[in-house]
């Protein structure tokens, strides 16, 4: 049987907890409050702008970024479109070339250059456009080797089919050859993963229009 | 009231204390890789992979251009500033589905070079019972052809007890390495895919 003392203090928990309920209710909507706020504003986080170089290029300067273990050079850019004809809509697409040579003195292992390290800028706050990756000797995703000379490549990058720009901007990312962290037990072998932003080129594409019979 | 006695934080540390020292007296790993057994080979010699499969090299030959067995006739030979090391290969699977081979080519110098992605370079096992043919190309540096060694990984996603396939393509000096480049043909066209019954 529930005795005095029990009913007594199921009194007192209760009026405690009554007294400072209106407090908790309003400290609970001034956090959702603030942090609806800060949301609206843009976030917690300041926006510093780039950080990584910006490098111009041109065919006669080209500008060479190492990032990881890919050594680019890159040239030229091309915009090239396809006309609408009777069967198709009309397409575009931006090549950007450049050449490209394996520096992987870690590992000294041949791969393919990976979409996701050569990315489109678009501006203006615009989420990244990732690349195709490496075209080389006329093979998508082309296997350079480590200790051969450079060769020249280029990437692919979907756009609109009327786009047009003065100048593009290609972000390059590189991998870092570290390991996870073995305290919660992974391997602690190093190898390339997490790609970070190096560098920025800036290039004029020329506009190529492909010819319906070729 | 106490939360803790001393004793009982004591016991706590020592726990704590206890796993850092057996994670200290683990015995320094032997083998890279503990739970893969390692087929060792030459040329010619058939091979065990995984359970039951067999993988034999068949002919190796060094080619300054490659071509695709599917390519059309205007389609011209991919060339290279290094060499084209081209494999010829004969599997036969045993009773199980073998995992799938992950092939690549290490040399003495550390390089390790991952095949050409063209449709017919790669190796792969057939129905139990045929012997497939085939043949893999790799771009390769010649200043790293001594000691080339295939090296083809059961690509598992448990950690269980495997058996990989490592062929010495006898390459064992810059003389004999200087030989093969010297005996390069200038193209290589990949074979189709040839299936026959296991004899």
């Amino acid at each position: 049987m529930e005795s005095l003392d029990d009913v007594i203090d199921d009194l007192i928990a209760d009026r405690v907890i009554r007294r400072h309920r209106r407090t908790w209710l309003i400290v609970i909507g001034a956090v959702v409050v603030i942090a609806l706020l800060v949301l609206v504003t843009g976030g917690w986080k300041e926006k510093t702008g780039r950080a990584v170089p910006t490098l111009v290029a041109t065919v006669d300067a080209p500008a060479t970024v190492s990032a990881g273990r890919w050594e680019y050079s890159f040239s030229k850019a091309e915009i090239i479109r396809e006309p609408k004809t009777e069967y198709s809509a009309a397409k575009a697409e931006l090549r950007v070339y450049f050449d490209l040579r394996n520096i992987d003195t870690e590992e000294k292992e041949s791969d393919s250059l990976a979409g996701n390290l050569v990315r489109l800028v678009p501006g203006g706050g615009q989420d990244l456009i990732e690349s195709n990756g490496g075209t080389c000797r006329g093979e998508i995703g082309w296997v350079m080797v480590y200790g051969l000379p450079a060769e020249s490549c280029f990437t692919k990058f979907e756009i609109a089919p009327d786009f047009s720009a003065d100048q593009i901007e290609v972000g390059i990312l590189g991998e870092q050859y570290i390991s996870d962290n073995g305290l919660l037990g992974a391997n602690e072998e190093p190898y390339w993963h997490l790609p970070e932003a190096t560098a920025v080129v800036r290039l004029k594409p020329s506009v190529v229009v492909k010819d319906e019979e070729k | 009231m106490k939360l803790y006695r001393p004793a009982t934080i004591a016991v706590g540390v020592l726990f704590v204390l206890i796993g850092g020292l057996t994670r200290l007296a683990t015995p320094d790993q032997v083998f890279e890789e503990q739970n893969m057994e390692i087929s060792k080979g030459t040329i010619g010699q058939p091979l065990q992979f995984g359970q039951d499969a067999s993988l034999t090299i068949v002919r190796m030959q060094l080619a300054k251009s490659v071509l695709d067995a599917n390519s059309s006739t205007d389609e011209k030979p991919i060339e290279t500033n290094g060499v084209f090391v081209a494999l010829e290969w004969e599997s036969t699977a045993g009773a199980g589905k073998p995992d799938r081979p992950d092939p690549t080519l290490t040399s003495d110098g550390d390089a390790v070079f991952t095949p050409v992605g063209l449709t017919y370079s790669g190796i792969e096992f057939g129905a139990a019972g045929f012997t497939n043919a085939g043949a893999i190309v790799f771009e390769v540096d010649p200043a790293q052809l001594e000691g080339l060694t295939l090296d083809v990984q059961p690509s598992q996603l448990w950690n269980v007890l495997n058996r990989k396939v490592s062929v010495d393509l006898g390459i064992p000096g810059a003389a004999s390495a200087q030989m093969l480049l010297d005996t390069a043909v200038d193209q290589y066209v990949l074979p189709e895919r040839d299936v026959r019954v296991a004899s």
